[in-house]
């Protein structure tokens, strides 16, 4: 009867399992030269930031709090960061829906206009930005050396990051979880609130990880926009970059650690953001 | 007879307008007109702009090392790129998942952060690595490897992010196929296993080119204070630019967003379906 | 009657998904929709739930206008052939899904859940996560969710589609128990006519976007109105220039009367208790009998038997003819 069915799925759209095999003499040579190279690019490099930031001692870290311009400098980044991300994920989720459930000419360009922030190079994102609303712009907007530079910038380069963890997840999502909730008798908003959001909750908290860290560690797209004043328009990296060239290296890496635990969180959360996802299947 | 809109007698004709004018005003304003003024600044006297920067030696060097650059970081990141991606999918040891989170770090990491890291090991005066290898004659920083090697690690998820996903959706089927058909591993390798991830590498090619051709702050810290002949094309815009050398900067600015955006529209046109993008996502 | 459709057309761009097409579906009853894919079925199904909008005529729900009603204000249960569950939500959440809407009481809602999942067997899983159960109980708890609300009718939309062989039988016999206890008007949607003879009151069969007939399970196997309806229910084979069943031809190894059609032998397949007996006959067609194991053992047929065939007392047979042919029924 009934009760006893425990029969797998249906042709759901289901992942074939690799079961990943066992190493071989050649795949583990190939392992070792990989981590070699990886040891020597990334590993070892961000692993002496931390130890050269150690050198000083707690001291290095306190200074950070206690010199007023660094910390003036981490709490503007941290605080536009956090905007940004904001932005994005309201932003990015209505994009998101855009590009997956409406249909107009052109949207395809749209489509690729999103990638454009990720693929520019940083300085000429700034020089991009300063063209449009800086003082020689059109539109006779003064952002430059302002704090509504900063935010701007930060905002163009973080724009794709929800937008496209977003899209796979609503591409994937199947119309007829929304038919069902409109049956049962829910309305539009009612829906989106209790069907579509939390579905998507998870792929919006992993895109604004990916833009809190980006945002954060922002430099290039910065420097011909925010003028870089002390205390009013200096981000993190300038500070690490301007204490470096002070030739105060364990300040300057003490600095650099502290962005790189913030680097780490973003990442270790999309990576259980992501096995969160791929568990509810 | 499934459609693709959801609940037609429940849509708002207002609200889909609404979202639509929204996101094509925001795109508009942030991205595409920013975007399109560096084109006008560029062409405000015709041709002449171009021409001019065109002529100036310090412009064609860094052009030519950026390219140089790039196309050195890309073969290198292809190669760790495209070993790494089976290792990851096709074998099981031990710390792999904690490697898989790791190779995503660069995406994180403030290009600042990443110059500062390359300097500190490999500076010639006190680096670990960097002073052994100075006295045998070999500069990393403050030189040419030291600026491939900085944009190496900026790109290097790129790639790995691109073929994982299609490796794990191939299965490994079609492999076992080859193999319970007489190929060694090389053959499957070649003949099977490649030509099913070759889209995915082309995808991976183009954007870490497009990342690796436009790589400032980290290249910024590596190429050091007396940059002279290192100077990449991003750092000479930022240069000419202080230096009130506006046509210069925006010429140069322009060549580099073509490249961007011709990198994009490459990916855009080979990519046969939609649900891919250029930006790191979430592996589904 | 509970659901009246009245000449309702439906075009997706240059494909005419429904063509005039006028029912009436009888309350308290469980009704097929029967047809090959794309015929027009779930179309008419979902436009009966108001999850598509008809580009002509008109819908009615028990006896209210509902053209141009939105789903919600439908009042109908609707179940998806790949169950569209709420993943993020326990089992007993997606089955309190509607009630939770209609802002009902919290005691009389975990009452009425704890009611349906004792309904659907699925109590022991009320706090899972719908990706801890099987397609078979996805598509239970669906059922149960879609019959929360107390819809005027429920609408199943190729409900046992997307499950295996041995389930999808369970799941059909299930189906037709709970119906005959809870009564609600049931439209189903399936292409497969075993499933739709066994489980419904009534058949509605659909192809091209039209109705090709209405009846009960019987009407429809012993009197199609149409070629198209025969060969759709059952194997049809071709006598003499009639169409027929396979297994309504009698077999004699004796010359019979001159209306008979002889023929030898050519093959034969055992299949469990028939006997698959393909005939070439003098004129060179080939005819299709099926026998019982007995009975072909009885005649001692062999590949190369003389056999003389003929239609079997009361047999259903339609004058054979190219593609959608003018019902023109006989009886022999």
């Amino acid at each position: 009867m009934a009760a006893t069915v425990v029969t797998a799925d249906g042709p759901t759209r289901k992942r074939r399992s690799v079961r990943p095999g066992a190493m071989t003499r050649g795949s583990t040579l190939g392992l070792g030269i990989g981590m070699v190279w990886f040891s020597l690019l990334v590993l070892i490099p961000l692993g002496a930031v931390v130890v050269e930031a150690s050198g000083g001692g707690l001291d290095t870290y306190r200074s950070i709090f206690t010199n007023s311009q660094t910390f003036n400098a981490l709490k503007l980044t941290v605080g536009v960061s956090l905007l940004t991300t904001a932005l994005n994920m309201v932003m990015g989720t209505i994009i998101a829906w855009v590009l997956v459930r409406d249909r107009f000419r052109g949207k395809a360009i749209l489509d690729l206009v999103i990638d454009i922030p990720f693929a520019m190079p940083t300085i000429v994102a700034g020089l991009v930005l300063l063209a449009l609303y800086g003082s020689q712009g059109p539109l006779g907007t003064e952002f430059e050396n302002t704090r509504k530079a900063v935010f701007l910038a930060i905002a163009f380069v973080t724009l794709p990051f929800v937008v496209r963890t977003v899209q796979p997840v609503l591409e994937e999502m199947e119309t007829d979880v929304e038919d069902a909730a409109a049956s049962l008798g829910a309305t539009r908003a009612t829906t989106f609130r209790r069907i579509v959001l939390p579905t998507l909750v998870p792929a919006i908290f992993a895109g604004a990880a990916l833009s809190f860290a980006r945002g954060i560690s922002e430099y290039g797209s910065l420097v011909l926009l925010s003028g870089n004043l002390p205390n009013q328009t200096e981000v993190t990296s300038f500070r690490v970059a301007s204490i470096l060239e002070g030739g105060n290296r364990p300040a300057a890496a003490a600095l650099a650690t502290v962005m790189l635990v913030v680097a780490l969180i973003a990442i270790v959360a999309l990576d259980v953001t992501q096995r969160r996802l791929a568990r509810r299947g | 007879m499934a459609s693709a809109s959801a609940a037609v007698g429940n849509r708002s004709v207002a609200l889909t307008w609404f979202l639509r004018v929204l996101v094509v005003g925001y795109l508009v304003m942030i991205v595409a007109l920013p975007t399109g003024l560096v084109a006008q600044n560029t062409f405000k006297d015709g041709l002449g702009g171009l021409r001019t920067a065109l002529s100036d030696p310090d412009v064609v060097h860094s052009l030519l090392l950026t390219v140089r650059v790039a196309v050195m970081a890309v073969a290198i990141n292809l190669v760790f790129g495209v070993g790494m991606s089976l290792l990851l999918v096709r074998y099981e040891f031990p710390g792999k998942r904690a490697l898989s989170a790791l190779i995503d770090l660069p995406l994180a990491v403030s290009p600042i952060v990443v110059g500062l890291a390359l300097v500190l090991v490999y500076n010639p005066r006190y680096g670990f690595f960097g002073q052994p290898l100075s006295d045998r004659g070999i500069d990393i920083v403050f030189a040419t490897p030291g600026i491939v090697m900085a944009t190496c690690f900026v790109a290097l998820p790129l790639i790995v992010r691109e073929i994982v996903p299609v490796l794990e959706e191939m299965g490994d089927d079609q492999e076992q196929a080859a193999r319970s058909l007489g190929a060694n591993s090389r053959q499957t390798f070649l003949r099977v296993t490649l030509p099913g991830i070759r889209w995915a590498i082309v995808y991976g090619v183009v954007l870490s080119l497009a990342r690796s051709l436009g790589e400032f702050g980290a290249v910024k810290i590596v190429a050091g204070k007396s940059i002279g002949d290192k100077e990449t094309a991003t750092l000479l815009v930022q240069r000419e630019y202080q230096n009130f050398h506006q046509d210069v900067a925006y010429s140069v600015s322009f060549l580099l967003v073509v490249a961007a955006v011709l990198c994009l529209v490459v990916v855009a046109i080979l990519r046969p379906s939609t649900s891919h993008h250029a930006t790191p996502k979430v592996k589904q | 009657m509970s659901i009246e459709v009245k000449n309702l057309h439906k075009r997706f761009g240059d494909f005419v998904a429904l063509d005039d097409v006028t029912v009436s579906l009888p309350t308290g009853q469980l009704t097929a929709l029967l047809g090959p894919s794309g015929g027009g079925k779930s179309t008419l199904l979902r436009i009966i739930a108001g999850l598509d909008s008809a580009d002509e005529g008109s819908v009615t729900i028990e006896g209210a206008e509902a053209t141009h009603l939105p789903p919600q204000k439908r009042n109908v249960g609707f179940v998806f052939q790949h169950y569209a569950v709420f993943k993020h939500m326990t089992v007993a959440k997606n089955v309190a899904f509607g009630l939770e809407i209609r802002k009902r009481p919290k005691a009389e809602i975990a009452e009425r859940v704890d009611e349906l999942l004792k309904l659907v067997h699925l109590s022991q899983f009320a706090h899972r996560l719908p990706s801890q159960l099987s397609g078979g109980q996805r598509q239970r708890m669906a059922l149960a969710r879609a019959l929360a609300v107390e819809p005027s009718v429920l609408l199943l939309d190729e409900p046992f589609g997307a499950l295996d062989a041995k389930v999808r039988k369970e799941l059909r016999d299930w189906l037709r128990r709970l119906h005959d206890e809870v009564h609600v008007t049931t439209v189903f949607v399936t292409h497969d006519q075993e499933e739709a003879l066994e489980v419904a009151d009534e058949i509605v069969v659909i192809n091209e976007g039209r109705v090709e007939q209405v009846g009960t399970p019987d009407q429809l196997y012993d009197s199609p109105a149409n070629p198209f309806v025969m060969g759709f229910l059952g194997e049809v084979t071709d006598l003499g220039g009639v169409a027929l069943r396979p297994h309504d031809i009698e077999v004699s190894v004796e010359p019979g009367p001159d209306t008979s059609v002889s023929g030898t032998v050519t093959r034969l397949l055992r299949v469990g208790f028939e006997v698959r007996v393909t005939v070439t006959a003098d004129d060179g067609s080939q005819v299709l009998v099926v026998l019982t194991r007995t009975h072909a053992r009885a005649l001692d047929l062999a590949e190369g038997t003389r056999v003389w065939l003929a239609p079997a007392r009361g047999a259903t047979t339609i004058v054979a003819g190219p593609g959608r042919a003018e019902p023109e029924l006989t009886r022999a």
